[in-house]
């Protein structure tokens, strides 16, 4: 186990604990990404500078598994909070890392105006399409028909409207560098996330100004499905609402 | 949003009209300050403003505020429109840049109090100032931040409520402002100039309660106080937050210190205990050493006028005024609204007979002089809120001041 440890110390370096046991639950989108995020902050040197801004729910926990600095904001909040930090400590690298609750829910408009704003931060929406922490209520992502603890008979489009797709409204804003939807589905997707992760912190690390980077990733918990089933539904149902894609790349 | 470099340009000796209502001093000595290009919105903000000097101005208050608290170092100023507040960040949108720093206009009162919090958690000064509607919009942050124990400083201009109220002045937000306003046991740091010079005496000693306790600072000025233009006298600047030293918990990263995470939830019920514990231990000794108030005449007073801000002064004013026709009148005039200064009333003789409480509203901090009074004296109230003019005229307060001394 030592030279294992070892191994994956000479990947990760310092930024992931691997000595700390994920609370993610088995199957969890989140362990990916935050994976993900402790490699290009090691590749890119930057850890002693990274300050990030983390949001209420499941993606708060994130912080927890690297060796950074962290800030758990108000619920939506974390862009508000990471414009006031970026304001006042420009020298940082401040991310912040949400779910699709507290991002495309109570939290919308905060990110808006940060995109707007063209802040330069970089804001990750990790989506798993439900309230996973609460006990997977329906989110503005939710799929039309989805089943959740508080869509008893699915997702009614009529009643609660059509999943939000966030990175697409950002679009048009100049303020906007770098924008992606990627997701976690299978082992080609993950790698171009880390890409998309990377293009995004790099646009930051620019000061070109804001980075916005949506992760589609499985909640086996909050979907009640297995894992396999989690990854298949993700795979199938998701990605095909939420089409992966790089919309903006204004990096060079 | 520009993020090109950008120049800033250092404050001309004359003064530059458009600029606001902030004028240059133009006597010897008053050297132009070195200026340093700046990398943009978001880039190194280190202007030097060293040659002001000690100056009276004649401003509104608001106006007052924001030129205080920028001396007193307040770099960032986070603000969003609402009556009657939004000259203090017309004001410090024009007076921040000379000093390296900047009026950010956010798209609402939940966003400002966030982006307040985040410069917060970097160690620097940052401010608000907001009235009625958007204070009851910030209060989950000011919540959040004083569990964080963030320092920040706070205007409510406060206006007539409830709901969208009405914009003229009022001392609605007394209960909003002293019983914390947010969720769970907390309090801010609450101060009540009732002038434009008090704000600027009280505001070193703001941003150092700020400092020294890491909590929020919130001034209450009534709107008629907010509104008044008159002449205040302004110190040299300093930089009192600066005198702190903030690295033994600001969250900049792992550089200089193990990491770090500023957590006002709990994953365990014992950290909520303890979080909960350490919040209790500091407002103990906030309340025991931060009163502060001003008295007359408690030794011998017959009836104890009490008010705070617009009503504190005009109070001044009518107790000097009875006093002269050696009527046994004396005044308590609390400039900390929290900690409320009970102390103030230990000082009370058993001669008092009658309490006189005049506010803006319809008895609010009423609730606090009779929890100080303890039963010792029959409690009145004189106010109003709403209409043209929620102020209780002098007229108003001395007669009734006369029926209790009659009675």
């Amino acid at each position: 186990m030592e030279n294992a440890a070892e191994n994956l110390s000479s990947l990760y370096g310092q930024t992931l604990y691997l000595d700390k046991l994920f609370s993610y639950c088995p199957g969890c989108g989140h362990g990916i990404v935050t994976r993900l995020v402790a490699e290009t902050i090691e590749a890119m040197g930057i850890r002693e500078k990274t300050v990030s801004v983390v949001g209420i729910g499941c993606g708060g926990f994130s912080h927890h598994y690297l060796d950074i600095d962290a800030i758990e904001a108000m619920h939506g909040r974390s862009p508000s909070v990471a414009t006031g930090f970026k304001l006042a400590s420009p020298e940082n690298f401040v991310f912040t890392y949400q779910g699709d609750g507290d991002m495309g829910a109570i939290g919308l408009a905060d990110l808006l105006h940060a995109a707007n704003k063209g802040v330069p931060i970089t804001c990750l929406m990790i989506n798993n399409t439900v309230f996973g922490m609460t006990g997977g209520q329906m989110s503005p992502t939710s799929l039309p028909g989805q089943v959740t603890a508080t869509t008893q008979k699915g997702r009614d489009t009529r009643l609660h409207g059509y999943p939000i797709l966030v990175p697409e409204m950002m679009r048009a804003m100049p303020g906007v560098k770098y924008l992606a939807r990627e997701s976690v589905a299978d082992a080609a997707a993950i790698r171009r996330s880390g890409k998309s992760l990377r293009r995004a912190f790099e646009c930051q690390e620019k000061n070109l100004g804001f980075a916005f980077v949506e992760f589609i990733v499985p909640c086996p918990t909050g979907l009640k499905k297995s894992v396999r089933e989690a990854y298949d539904w993700c795979k199938n149902e998701m990605v095909s609402y939420f089409k992966p894609g790089v919309f903006k790349d204004e990096t060079e | 949003m520009e993020f090109k470099a950008r120049t800033v340009k250092a404050p001309t000796k004359k003064a530059p009209a458009r600029e606001g209502a902030h004028q240059e001093s133009a006597r010897p000595g008053n050297r132009a300050p070195r200026g340093r290009n700046g990398q943009g919105l978001f880039g190194d903000p280190k202007i030097a403003r060293n040659a002001m000097i000690e100056e009276t101005l004649f401003l509104k208050n608001t106006e007052t505020f924001a030129e205080a608290m920028v001396r007193c170092g307040v770099r960032y100023h986070f603000a969003y429109p609402i009556t009657p507040a939004s000259d203090v960040m017309k004001y410090s949108a024009v007076l921040l840049p000379k000093y390296g720093g900047r009026m950010i206009q956010m798209e609402s009162e939940l966003a400002v109090a966030n982006a307040l919090a985040g410069c917060a958690c970097t160690g620097k000064l940052g401010a608000t100032s907001t009235s009625g509607p958007g204070m009851s919009l910030m209060q989950e942050t000011i919540s959040f931040m004083a569990g964080a124990q963030l320092p920040c400083l706070m205007l409510d201009s406060m206006r007539v409520g409830p709901g969208d109220g009405d914009i003229i002045g009022a001392q609605s937000n007394y209960y909003q402002a002293t019983r914390g306003g947010g969720h769970g046991d907390y309090r801010v740091i609450v101060l009540a100039p009732d002038s434009g010079q008090s704000v600027v005496d009280l505001m070193p000693e703001a941003v150092k309660l700020a400092y020294a306790y890491r909590t929020p600072v919130l001034f209450v000025m009534d709107g008629v106080t907010a509104q008044m233009t008159e002449t205040s006298t302004f110190p040299e600047p300093h930089d009192y937050a600066a005198d702190f030293d903030t690295s033994p918990w600001r969250y900049t990263g792992t550089k200089d210190h193990p990491k770090r995470f500023l957590l006002t939830g709990s994953y365990n019920h014992a950290q909520g205990y303890e979080l909960n514990e350490r919040l209790r231990k500091k407002f103990e000794t906030i309340k025991e050493k931060e009163q502060r108030w001003e008295d007359e005449y408690l030794d011998d007073a017959e009836l104890l006028l009490v008010g705070f801000g617009i009503h504190g002064r005009m109070i001044r004013e009518l107790t000097a005024q009875l006093r002269s026709q050696n009527l046994k009148v004396g005044r308590i005039k609390p400039i900390t609204l929290w900690p409320f200064p009970d102390r103030a009333f230990d000082k009370l003789s058993p001669s008092l007979k009658n309490v006189l409480v005049v506010e803006m509203n319809h008895g609010q901090m009423i609730d606090d002089v009779r929890l100080a009074l303890n039963g010792r004296a029959p409690t009145h109230f004189l106010g109003k809120t709403g209409g043209d003019t929620p102020l209780r005229t002098l007229a108003e307060i001395k007669a009734k001041a006369l029926e209790l001394l009659g009675g």
